[in-house]
């Protein structure tokens, strides 16, 4: 059981905002990210855009409502549409959340936190694996901001996303915004956190920003990525190494350049956190 | 608690409309800053204010008609009455119209008309791109086959069946110009998409009837009959078809 890391430089997240920017032009950065559920229609111009985005650059598909936590059933449907899409547009990865979203057949599209227990971590680990099968490949799960810590946990957050990691073999994506925002909210240490992630699974990271509301930060990507995080994504890169990095913005998006500019801040932090190990090499 | 019974608490708290105190303390922790009612309230904000955007993306009129508050109101009623059930939260807005036929507090008649209108033209958005067939393949048929070949649709074209004749009401919110007050009477309109341009046209009862004729997939001399009780019926069919090729609603002629 393995997770092989594929470095495919620094990308943005692909928003209906930049469509006719990038539909001018390969978009200025290495790679793009596109939210899955916005591609999973059958036609229309946001599909006509992702496979134009397609042939210019790689696309990761990110996804918000594979609910891989819940106790409902896995949907098939969306099992076969993802894959579908997947085919035709051959992702560098798919990846999803370490959460539930959907409970009796509802969904309520958000990304909400799983209890760290052993019976949450046997579940979510099952249901990677037969999603992996369906797919044919590994996915990622993304660690979520969370706002809420469920009663009688029984592991720290890094250790139930390490533990899923493993027995389902699958990778990691590192959100070093959502680190930071869950360690103020339930008062633990990031670096704790970082120094509990497997680094050979880690296989893409998130950068973003959020909202201080005073006696909480909330997970907003609605601003630039704030020196807090900056710092944070130091010390995850001096413990994991190189990796494939993006910048999410979701509300209040700037313009494309402007992402491109935060996307290359974080290959110029990558270049210079790492450049002293690199030299340390024989 | 299980897995199972914690999510159904913490579902059943963040999508209800109050949060018990106790019941929030049993399932999550509390710290002095943030009680856990109020974590969980964060929660209950978020799941409340993403389902009503994304009725606005799919609604802009009827979201300009209502204003900001009453549409917040409309969208959260909606939400308890019709919870998403699919990944796609772009399928949310599905019943919308249905629901403000019976909705108390929807003030004008006609806001059901318009939900359906914007519902048909969201769907024909997102459908895959077909055809299209021109007049040469109707031409192509000859009179000997042309009674008994039938249409094949587009997936992008709807017909919209309304009570109210709201597309000048649309055209008015998408101008800013004052709306204008509800038309009742029963009418029909087309909506289609033409590159990734979506639009919409009334169309007159004949060609209503004769469009749906072509949607259920019957022959066309079977469409072309909407308009028998014309003294042009024949020329009514054809002007009716051909427009019909000519603005890409049909992808194949069998």
């Amino acid at each position: 059981m393995a997770f092989t890391r594929r470095h495919i430089g620094h990308g943005v997240g692909l928003r209906t905002v930049h469509f006719t920017d990038v539909l001018g032009g390969a978009p200025p950065v290495d790679w793009v990210e596109a939210v899955s559920e916005n591609f999973l229609s059958p036609g229309g111009r946001p599909l006509a855009v992702l496979e134009k985005v397609r042939r210019d650059v790689p696309v990761v598909l990110h996804g918000v409502s594979l609910s891989i936590g819940s106790t409902d059933p896995l949907s098939e449907q969306y099992l076969d549409d993802l894959a579908r899409l997947a085919d035709r547009i051959e992702p560098a990865w798919i990846s999803d959340h370490l959460c539930w979203g959907s409970h009796g057949g509802r969904y309520v599209h958000d990304l909400w936190p799983l209890p760290f227990t052993g019976e949450a971590l046997r579940h979510v680990a099952g249901r990677v694996k037969r999603v992996q099968e369906r797919l044919g490949r590994q996915i990622l799960l993304e660690n979520v901001s969370s706002y809420v810590a469920f009663r009688e946990p029984e592991m720290p957050e890094w250790e139930f996303l390490a533990e899923v990691a493993r027995q389902a073999d699958c990778g990691i994506l590192l959100d070093v915004n959502n680190v930071l925002v869950s360690a103020r909210n339930h008062g633990f240490d990031p670096l704790a956190y970082l120094d509990g992630v497997p680094a050979e699974r880690v296989g893409q990271i998130h950068l973003a920003g959020h909202s201080d509301r005073g006696r909480y930060l909330l997970d907003t990507h609605d601003a630039e990525v704030p020196t807090a995080v900056w710092d944070l994504y130091r010390e995850t890169l001096a413990r994991v190494g190189p990796v494939s990095t993006l910048v999410e913005w979701d509300d209040k998006i700037p313009s494309l350049s402007r992402l491109a500019a935060e996307s290359a801040r974080a290959a110029a932090i990558e270049a210079e956190t790492l450049a002293p190990r690199r030299r340390a090499l024989p | 608690m299980t897995l199972a019974e914690t999510q159904a608490l913490f579902h059943a708290l963040a999508t209800g409309e109050e949060i018990g105190a106790a019941e929030a303390e049993r399932l999550v922790l509390s710290t002095p800053e943030l009680p856990a009612a109020e974590r969980i309230g964060i929660y209950a904000g978020m799941y409340a204010s993403r389902l009503v955007d994304a009725l606005r993306a799919d609604f802009p009129k009827l979201a300009a008609l209502l204003g900001e508050e009453r549409f917040r109101v409309l969208g959260e009623a909606y939400a308890r009455a019709h919870p998403s059930a699919a990944p796609d939260i772009g399928r949310f807005g599905r019943h919308l119209a249905g629901y403000l036929r019976a909705y108390p507090a929807r003030g004008r008649p006609d806001l059901s008309d318009l939900a359906a209108l914007e519902w048909a033209r969201s769907e024909a958005f997102f459908e895959a791109p077909a055809g299209p067939a021109g007049r040469e393949d109707l031409a192509a048929l000859g009179a000997e086959r042309f009674a008994a070949a039938r249409l094949r649709l587009v997936p992008a074209l709807r017909l919209v069946r309304l009570e109210h004749g709201v597309v000048p009401l649309w055209r008015a919110l998408e101008d800013g110009a004052p709306p204008p007050p509800p038309v009742p009477g029963a009418s029909a309109a087309a909506v289609w998409r033409r590159g990734f341009d979506v639009l919409h046209a009334a169309i007159g009862p004949e060609e209503a009837l004769a469009l749906e004729a072509a949607l259920r997939g019957e022959a066309l001399g079977e469409i072309c009959g909407a308009f028998a009780g014309r003294e042009d019926a024949a020329e009514a069919a054809f002007a009716a078809l051909g427009s019909w090729l000519d603005e890409g609603w049909v992808a194949r002629v069998d």
